[in-house]
């Protein structure tokens, strides 16, 4: 309660989740980029066969009879305010917000370079060693590459399961 | 119950590990995560989950992601579970130390604090990170050994959500040298799926079922264009091949591998022995049940199997080799190199030969083999290469902190219920060095 609500928290949670999706789309123009990017955000995902579930859609489901004073907490605290928009507001800072958007929010570019910090400790692209790529469909060393979606072929054979099956699969 | 009582937590992405401090184990090791079977309306805690006979198709929900606590509200339910029911501890008599991922969010830490001593209301709060826990364990496991005698240690934790490289230096991380690599058990798992999701059967939704195949039929590779090679060779030759059943609801309710001594064949290609019958109980049981030797050859679609070649060793290849996914990071290896070049030059020597290796990706057969096989051509010429395996890496780091715990002046240390709230979350958090 203490901090003030920052912008990001104003906004709804549809706003908040579309606009993260553009940002994507509008960093990368062409399709091979969003391809691999898609792919690398996928390795993330808890439930990667289905949709995301609207995290927020069983709040009053009781977990377990034991918790029942840590549910009873949570709605006297909910009946206090009643208005739909105090509620929104309290729903959009309560719902889990992307580790993406706490980063961006802890603004940690701002702080002086000797300060250590989760960007500062990411280990940066490979010096010595050249990408080897792998054949999306078989898996053995692949010396092609699609001309559309950019993901790596080894034969022709693969080429037309590639085609047939997932090429551009990852562009919206 | 004492009033001494301190319940050390090592809340990972992946499992919790729970237990009270002093003791050998901890006494809960539960996945983090809440799920929901196709067939329930209830979300179950992990634990629940699995005593649950079908596993399949659970829908699950993580209070963690990208390695950091996310969703405070999930993480109150299953720690309020945890304590409750399978510690059976009350918060309030007790004393938490509490395992957190290097560099967390300010924002992240205020909602931690909130939800042990506001929600749970705990006593006091030692919070530790894992690189320095993981060396003190290691440390007192040999007192006059290089580790505990030159008091730093490199420790490499190659945990769930992604893999630190973190010098530890008189029990203190040196935070200004810790390389990340986000790549963890969680991506390797995903990227598993992907594959025998696309080359074989949709197992998009089986998160639990592939945790179990890639557990035990994924290894490291010592020679990738070798190994290669070798995958591509039809019938018995073969050394990769090997067949896993998934369970189908009626005979079998646990996926298992069809052939233990197929999948371990691909260590006698290193000049290793053929495996030692490992073959625990449970699989000789599920082993009688599967059909004549000469039907194990055939994949039948209808039996809900599928076979793994050289997917057994690409998946574990990616924490060597991330460019090869198309991230822009270095490698492992690499990224333990530059973590030491950020240290002080004399340390260099004595770090390069004291390499810890914990978390529960490092499992993989062959993981330490293979990174002293990358280092060595890496690291200056005068100075040795030594790495140093856990017995049981995914509870190093509890082990270690229930160490700290039992150490007389660790009430000291800690950050009681009422300084905090005097102080407020950041004031107290400056206790910790963070």
């Amino acid at each position: 309660m203490d901090d003030d609500p920052g912008s990001i928290r104003r906004m709804s949670t549809r706003t908040r989740k579309a606009a993260s999706k553009m940002a994507a789309a509008l960093a990368s123009t062409d399709n091979r980029n969003q391809a691999a990017l898609a792919r690398l955000e996928a390795l993330e995902n808890d439930n990667a066969g289905m949709e995301m579930i609207d995290v927020n859609d069983d709040e009053d489901a009781s977990l377990d009879d034991d918790d029942e004073g840590y549910a009873q907490k949570r709605q006297s605290k909910g009946t206090k305010r009643t208005t739909r928009q105090a509620k929104a507001l309290e729903n959009a800072r309560k719902a889990p917000r992307t580790f993406l958007e706490l980063v961006h929010e802890a603004n940690l570019e701002s702080l002086p370079p000797h300060v250590p910090s989760y960007l500062r400790a990411a280990v940066g692209p490979p010096s010595s060693t050249s990408r080897r790529h792998f054949c999306t469909v078989c898996g053995f060393a692949a010396n092609y590459t699609c001309v559309r979606c950019g993901t790596r072929f080894c034969s022709t054979r693969c080429q037309n399961i590639h085609n047939d099956t997932r090429c551009l699969k990852f562009v919206a | 119950m004492t009033t001494s009582n301190v319940v050390v937590l090592d809340n990972g992405g992946g499992l919790i590990k729970a237990g009270i401090g002093g003791e050998r184990d901890p006494s809960a090791v539960i996945p983090n995560c809440m799920g929901k079977p196709p067939s329930s309306k209830k979300w179950l805690m992990g634990d629940q989950l699995h005593s649950q006979s079908d596993l399949t198709s659970v829908s699950l929900r993580r209070p963690f992601d990208r390695g950091y606590l996310l969703n405070p509200d999930l993480q109150r339910d299953i720690w309020s579970h945890l304590f409750s029911n399978l510690l059976r501890i009350s918060p309030s008599q007790s004393s938490l130390l509490l395992v957190e991922p290097l560099f967390n969010l300010p924002s992240i830490q205020r909602s931690i604090d909130e939800l042990v001593f506001e929600d749970l209301g705990f006593r006091s709060l030692f919070v530790a990170d894992s690189p320095s826990l993981v060396h003190l364990y290691e440390a007192s496991h040999c007192p006059y050994g290089l580790l505990a005698k030159s008091q730093c240690s490199l420790v490499v934790d190659c945990g769930f959500s992604f893999t630190h490289a973190a010098p530890v230096f008189q029990n203190f991380t040196i935070n200004y040298a810790v390389k990340r690599l986000d790549l963890g058990g969680k991506a390797l798992t995903n990227y598993l799926k992907e594959l025998v999701s696309y080359r074989a059967v949709n197992v998009m939704d089986e998160t639990f079922i592939m945790d179990d195949v890639k557990e035990k039929l994924c290894f490291v590779s010592l020679d990738v264009p070798r190994d290669l090679q070798i995958a591509r060779r039809p019938g018995k030759d073969n050394l990769f091949r090997c067949t896993y059943v998934l369970p189908d609801g009626i005979t079998y309710m646990k996926g298992f591998v069809k052939d233990p001594n197929e999948a371990g064949r691909y260590r006698t290609l290193d000049g290793g022995a053929p495996p030692p019958s490992t073959v625990t109980k449970e699989d000789m049981d599920q082993h009688e049940v599967t059909e004549k030797p000469e039907d194990r050859r055939r994949i039948d679609l209808t039996k809900n199997e599928f076979n793994l070649t050289n997917e057994r060793f690409l998946v574990p290849e990616m924490i060597f080799r991330p460019a090869d996914l198309g991230m822009n990071q270095a490698g492992l290896a690499e990224c333990i190199i530059r973590a030491v070049n950020s240290c002080h030059p004399d340390l260099h020597p004595v770090l390069y030969q004291s390499i810890i290796l914990t978390g529960g990706s490092t499992l993989f057969p062959q993981f330490a083999q293979r990174l002293e096989m990358e280092l060595r051509p890496l690291v200056p010429d005068d100075y040795q290469v030594k790495i140093t395996t856990q017995e049981d890496p995914i509870l190093g780091v509890w082990r270690g902190g229930s160490l700290l715990a039992s150490s007389p002046d660790f009430e000291a240390m800690c950050v009681t219920k009422s300084e905090y709230e005097e102080l407020g979350s950041a004031r107290c958090r400056k206790r910790f060095f963070h």
